[in-house]
């Protein structure tokens, strides 16, 4: 054999090896964003007094601001971020549109559980990983050309997560369904199809190069403003300024709600660049399962239930696993990776964005002549302001009376950061966050 | 003349987004939320 042809062989194997290798991140941020999503929920369990849910909402969105500028500033400035809004300055436009989706359908779930209950209203936006399916497959290329094992373990996994998830939120439902039944099913439904259209644009930017934490800072605008919008309109600016000031004693355990859930954000948006959105919103839609061992074990919620409550949970948290499971073990190759590149390549012939930068970022690379990201002064101060900020809530926070229970807090605590620090680190030494 | 041909960009540019299906499948579902969070308020 000719030394060119051994070459080119050993290109072939570097390329599969890198590909696997990005699909098994993928898949890591996956299960990552599951748990810090999932826990994301414990602080705004410590607000029990009478607030809002629109300022409930508005409260967190202010944590998530926070954290979605001061985080890409320590990790890898916000020289990193300028350089890829220069290279793809259309996708801007996309991560407003996406905070702006989020936000509305954040507010429809506020309705559709005060009108039916949070047990039939789950697992009805919970098919936002669906439609997130047929996108990915309509507009992205995804699951074409796959092999119907693939099929069957992605839609499959997709369908039990969803017979999990309506098991979960039956056995964790407190209160009947109220009045306007019909009401609460189109906001559900209404829900999951603008979270389940959230992922275009995500999808949109991964595959043209942008990294996730140039993203959600343009993302965040849209989030915010839209957030901010709405809770005006709904309540008026006096009554919601009432509201704020007399909640200030709770503000901090939303506001750090909002934190822990943007470390779940990121790492659910590294998931759906490396395994697409077909895989990455049914693997971040765990948080569910962990939301519930967080609310059992530490809040102590659904002491005393029937043993069929627990059947319940049971049974549901092992069809999630499963779900989550056949997802895991369907990840994208050969073929379907050509067909994603396809896809990436388009974009970069439509906006005009150079295909080596492209090709760089889908394999989590920086591209040739791109300078390191390095941190500046403005980082640093982006950083210590944030941090003031919550220092300033955190000092007037009050820790309230409820039933806590410290070991399971340690043990979920420890689980969570084991798997910060270990996805973190693998997505550092793999693509430097790219 | 540099003017012109950043001028030019931005105008490819714009028009590229405004016959993406990419950017008109999100704002019909968000046009959609807003008008279901109206209609169910």
């Amino acid at each position: 054999m000719p030394p060119a042809a051994y070459t080119q062989i050993g290109s072939v194997i570097q390329d599969a090896s890198r590909s696997k290798k990005l699909q098994l991140l993928g898949i890591l941020s996956g299960f990552a964003a599951g748990a810090w999503l999932g826990a994301a929920e414990a602080p705004t369990k410590l607000v029990s007094i009478g607030i809002s849910p629109m300022v409930i909402s508005l409260i967190m969105v202010i944590g998530v601001f926070l954290a979605r500028w001061s985080l890409p500033a320590l990790i890898l400035g916000t020289s990193s971020v300028r350089a890829d809004v220069r290279r793809a300055p259309h996708l801007v436009i996309w991560a407003l549109l996406a905070g702006c989706l989020w936000a509305v359908a954040n507010t429809l779930t506020i309705f559709a559980i005060r009108d039916i209950g949070l047990s039939i209203a789950f697992p009805l936006w919970n098919s936002n990983s669906l439609l997130g399916i047929l996108w990915g497959f309509l507009f992205f290329n995804e699951l074409r050309q796959a092999g119907w094992r693939r099929w069957t373990g992605v839609l499959g996994g997709a369908l039990v997560m969803c017979a999990g998830a309506a098991l979960l939120a039956v056995a964790s439902s407190t209160a009947a369904p109220a009045a306007h039944s019909l009401r609460g099913v189109w906001a559900a439904l209404g829900a999951g199809i603008l979270w389940g259209t959230m992922y275009i644009p995500y999808r949109k930017a991964y595959l043209t190069g942008m990294s996730p934490l140039s993203f959600v800072t343009f993302f965040t605008f849209g989030e915010l403003g839209m957030m901010a919008t709405l809770a005006v309109s709904y309540l008026g600016l006096a009554p919601l300024w009432r509201e704020l000031t007399s909640a200030r004693d709770v503000l901090f355990w939303l506001m750090l709600g909002g934190f822990v859930w943007v470390i779940g954000d990121v790492f659910q948006q590294y998931a759906a660049k490396y395994v697409g959105i077909s895989r990455g919103i049914p693997l971040s839609n765990s948080n569910q399962l962990w939301g519930l061992l967080w609310g059992i074990l530490v809040f102590g919620e659904l002491h005393g239930r029937g043993v069929s409550t627990y059947t319940q949970v049971i049974g549901g948290s092992v069809l999630m696993m499963l779900g989550v499971g056949a997802i895991a073990f369907s990840s994208a190759i050969g073929k379907e990776q050509m067909r994603w590149k396809d896809a990436a390549q388009r974009e970069s012939q439509r906006y005009g964005v150079s295909a080596d930068y492209v090709e760089a970022r889908m394999d989590g690379r920086q591209a040739a002549g791109e300078l390191k990201p390095s941190r500046s002064a403005l980082d640093w101060f982006l950083v210590a302001v944030a941090t003031g900020i919550f220092a300033v809530f955190a000092a007037m926070a009050r820790a309230p009376r409820l039933s806590f229970h410290w070991g399971p807090a340690a043990v979920l605590s420890a689980a969570t950061l084991v798997l910060l620090l270990v996805c973190g680190l693998k997505l550092w030494r793999t693509t430097r966050f790219h | 003349m540099h003017r012109s041909s950043t001028n030019q960009i931005n105008t490819s540019r714009l028009a590229s987004i405004l016959t993406d299906i990419h950017f008109w499948v999100p704002v019909a579902v968000l046009m959609g939320g807003l008008l279901l969070l109206r209609f169910i308020r």
